[in-house]
């Protein structure tokens, strides 16, 4: 036998949570372009949240860049369970960027609710928390790459 | 592993569901909440032609009372559930007056004002524009307070006694959105700046713009015109 690794547990979950993530993203996004007529909304006011200047970087809907990040990261993941990227530092160091990438996004905009707009969006909270769960998750790569770098 | 991607699996095929579900339900559109450009409306002829009052009582009764008004203005929401009723009883019911109200939202002020004129128009698609009006009104301050009012406006309307599809079908797009649009560059090429603006004119004579919107002033103005209509000429 060839001492082939276990698929790492914390990638499975990165991909899990990415993939609800995605379907949040894409949900916002639709509303964004108009293909839903409003959003399901029972906490916050998304509305006034989706309808803000801070909801769009320019032309761009700040769904689009969660449906990006979020695609990256279920890749990532994805391509990490894999037996020939099990081992992978790229990997490894992708997961961990995006996943701080990610936290570090979706503080500012949980900022910009709190503070700025003065308005919460159920959604937007539920991404949040999904993000700070991937970066959790993506943690224990920090201490792959590490124990990688010494051998 | 295969566990995992059944996993994977499950959580692809629920969101793929309920998004589909979403966007399926709710493809209606986005519902038109913002006064938009119309072309020709520098020309008074094409400004009077796209503006549209809805119109109660006899339409070629003597007198034309016209109301600018705004759905989440609680002076209108008083002048539409205490004074409009004076009036109706007292002239248009009996033929001397016919009632006009035109939409004037003031979008800066109030967010929900132009979706809830809208509203009052896709209400008159299914001819219960006065019914809605009074559950729109007696509901002010509910819904004003509120971020997202479209669900609100859908009950109104079935209130009111519309189809709750067909209504939700118009609220939810960019209809009537010219007309309300329309109406709200004739109020201001009158000079209204304010809400409930009350007009009254006689025949196709010059409009009389009220200062107050109680029942007593329109009521004096009315009595004058009528009593200027059945003087003979030369007296």
């Amino acid at each position: 036998m060839s001492g082939l690794q276990a698929p790492p547990r914390n990638r499975m979950v990165i991909a899990v949570l990415s993939l609800m993530g995605l379907f949040v993203a894409l949900y916002l996004l639709a509303d964004s372009v108009g293909l839903i007529g409003s959003l399901v909304c029972g906490i916050g006011e998304c509305d006034t949240v989706q309808s803000s200047k801070w909801a769009r970087m320019g032309p761009v809907p700040v769904s689009a860049v969660g449906v990006v990040g979020y695609l990256a990261l279920l890749g990532a993941s994805l391509a990490g369970l894999q037996p020939a990227g099990r081992s992978s530092r790229a990997v490894g160091a992708a997961l961990l960027a995006l996943g701080a990438i990610a936290l570090a996004y979706s503080a500012w905009l949980a900022y910009l609710e709190a503070f700025v707009i003065r308005a919460w969006c159920q959604w937007c909270v539920v991404s949040a928390v999904l993000v700070t769960c991937i970066f959790l998750a993506a943690l224990p790569e920090l201490k792959r790459l590490r124990e990688r770098s010494d051998t | 592993m295969a566990k995992f991607y059944w996993v994977l699996g499950g959580i692809a095929v629920i969101g793929l569901g309920a998004l589909g579900y979403q966007v399926g339900s709710q493809s209606l559109g986005k519902a038109a909440t913002e006064p938009i450009e119309v072309a020709g409306l520098d020309d008074m002829e094409t400004l009077v032609a796209k503006a549209q009052g809805v119109s109660k009582g006899d339409p070629d009764a003597p007198i034309t009372i016209a109301e600018f008004a705004d759905y989440q203005c609680p002076s209108c929401g008083a002048f539409g559930l205490s004074v409009k009723p004076q009036i109706e009883r007292l002239y248009v019911e009996t033929g001397k007056a016919r009632f006009v109200y035109y939409d004037f939202p003031l979008p800066s002020l109030h967010p929900h004002a132009f979706l809830a004129s809208r509203a009052g128009r896709c209400a008159n698609d299914q001819g219960r524009f006065w019914e809605f009006q009074n559950v729109i009104f007696r509901n002010q301050s509910t819904w004003a307070s509120r971020s997202n009012v479209e669900d609100d406006f859908v009950d109104y309307a079935v209130q009111a006694g519309a189809d709750e599809d067909t209504f939700e079908k118009c609220l939810k797009s960019d209809m009537h959105a010219d007309v309300v649009s329309a109406n709200m560059r004739l109020g201001y090429e009158l000079g209204i700046d304010g809400t409930p603006t009350v007009l009254v004119s006689m025949g196709r004579g010059m409009a009389r713009r009220l200062m107050s919107f109680d029942f007593e002033s329109i009521q004096e103005v009315v009595e004058d015109l009528l009593a200027e209509s059945a003087t003979p000429p030369g007296n």
